[in-house]
């Protein structure tokens, strides 16, 4: 068995290639691990995010009035200008999986930087949005204090900060992570780590950025805008 | 060479790539349409459409992510594997969301129906406290309050050990609010 290993055919640089692990035959099934591992691991996310989407339906099924008027305190604009940058850094992002898929690494590295910069911009508005809020008293549970203030919300608003700050936050804590391993991967870019045949690190990067996107799809109307 | 196995099957010519580079203009397309939709959102929130702002909010969303997950996310030229992977989860998220909305909407039907409810009452009444029990409705709820209130004043200082369930802490909670607000 070990021989007929050794007598791989010529044109199978696979043999060759440094990025393959050990324990993998073929770069095609070292991807085809990450990228399943990196899948299942986006289904937990999901599920994690959807106990809090839950939350936050339960709320507005029994208190709808409360619901609308609290969110009415939510720049609609904060949101809408957060959905565009976010969007445009999926965008980037899909661009620089594209650009190695080519081999580009120069073009790799410059898509990084422009989503870095988008997921950036988003932290900043996330900024401002999160102190306006402390400072107006909207926080969750016991720390609502809006109305002294002079912010009078009908109903439970402390709930529903409480479901505004844990989903937001929770996505906050993505995005922050999500710049930290792109950051990370614009280093080993920088190190020739990646190339047109050795580049699934960039995509599952991808993957989770854009799920992190996906996120902010659906919090977007919810929370900001939905009537 | 050894055989090789990609999510359970055996491949032949393993060590082609085969992934699929979408051209320049899908993305264009992809990200144009992902604004256009956004705006669609932003401007139909000033709309008052009532009840149905929430389907087209969701519709929508829908749409959104579903480009992002097929184009950016490649799942259309994908291992199927994947695709599976992803919806098997979202029907698990529709199962959660389901059950739980099934259970919450039909509570107080099941409690009238059966008397839940009002047997659970009686239980802890007959013991030390009060139960006010878990209520939705607030007319029901402030209906239940005034027969506790008529059956035996004295009870009050045994309010907090009979907190049972949300229906009491949110009465307190509002309370308390209204009282803070004025």
């Amino acid at each position: 068995m070990s021989n007929e290993h050794a007598h791989a055919p010529a044109h199978d640089d696979d043999e060759h290639n440094p990025h393959l692990a050990h324990h993998f035959d073929t770069m095609g099934q070292q991807t085809a691990a990450a990228k399943l591992g990196m899948w299942l691991f986006l289904a937990t996310e999901i599920l994690m995010f959807s106990g809090l989407f839950l939350a936050y339906f339960i709320l507005r099924m029994f208190y709808p009035e409360m619901v609308l008027e609290a969110h009415e305190y939510l720049s609609k604009w904060a949101g809408g200008i957060n959905t565009v940058v976010l969007l445009t850094s999926s965008y980037t992002m899909a661009l620089g999986v594209r650009s190695i898929q080519l081999g580009d690494v120069k073009k790799l590295r410059l898509m990084l930087v422009l989503t870095i910069l988008c997921g950036c911009i988003f932290m900043v508005v996330k900024y401002f949005e999160y102190s306006a809020k402390f400072e107006h008293g909207m926080l969750p549970g016991k720390f609502y204090s809006a109305h002294l203030h002079g912010y009078e919300i009908d109903g439970l608003p402390h709930i529903f900060f409480g479901v505004y700050f844990m989903m937001t936050g929770l996505h906050g804590i993505h995005v922050a992570i999500g710049l930290a391993i792109m950051l990370w991967m614009f280093v080993r870019a920088g190190r020739g780590e990646f190339n047109a045949k050795n580049y699934v690190a960039i995509e599952n990067t991808g993957l989770y950025w854009h799920l992190v996107d996906l996120i902010w799809i659906f919090l977007f109307p919810l929370l900001y805008l939905v009537k | 060479m050894a055989k090789v196995f990609l999510n359970g099957q055996p491949v032949e010519h393993a060590h082609e790539v085969h992934e699929h580079i979408s051209p320049m203009s899908t993305y264009n397309a992809v990200i144009g349409a992902l604004f256009v939709l956004t705006g669609l959102t932003f401007a139909v929130s000033f709309a008052d459409l009532g009840p149905a702002s929430l389907t087209v909010a969701m519709v929508v969303a829908f749409i959104k992510a579903s480009l992002v997950v097929a184009y950016f996310m490649h799942l259309k030229y994908d291992d199927k594997y994947h695709l599976f992977v992803f919806l098997g989860t979202i029907i698990f998220v529709g199962i959660f969301f389901g059950f739980t909305m099934f259970d919450l909407k039909s509570r107080d039907a099941l409690n009238d129906e059966q008397e839940t409810f009002v047997r659970w009452k009686e239980m802890e009444n007959a013991g030390k406290g009060l139960a006010v029990g878990v209520d939705n409705v607030p007319e029901r709820r402030a209906k239940v309050l005034a027969e506790i209130e008529a059956h035996g004043g004295g009870h009050g200082g045994g309010h907090g050990e009979a907190g049972h369930g949300g229906g009491e802490h949110k009465t307190d909670a509002k309370a308390e609010h209204k009282a803070a607000a004025h």
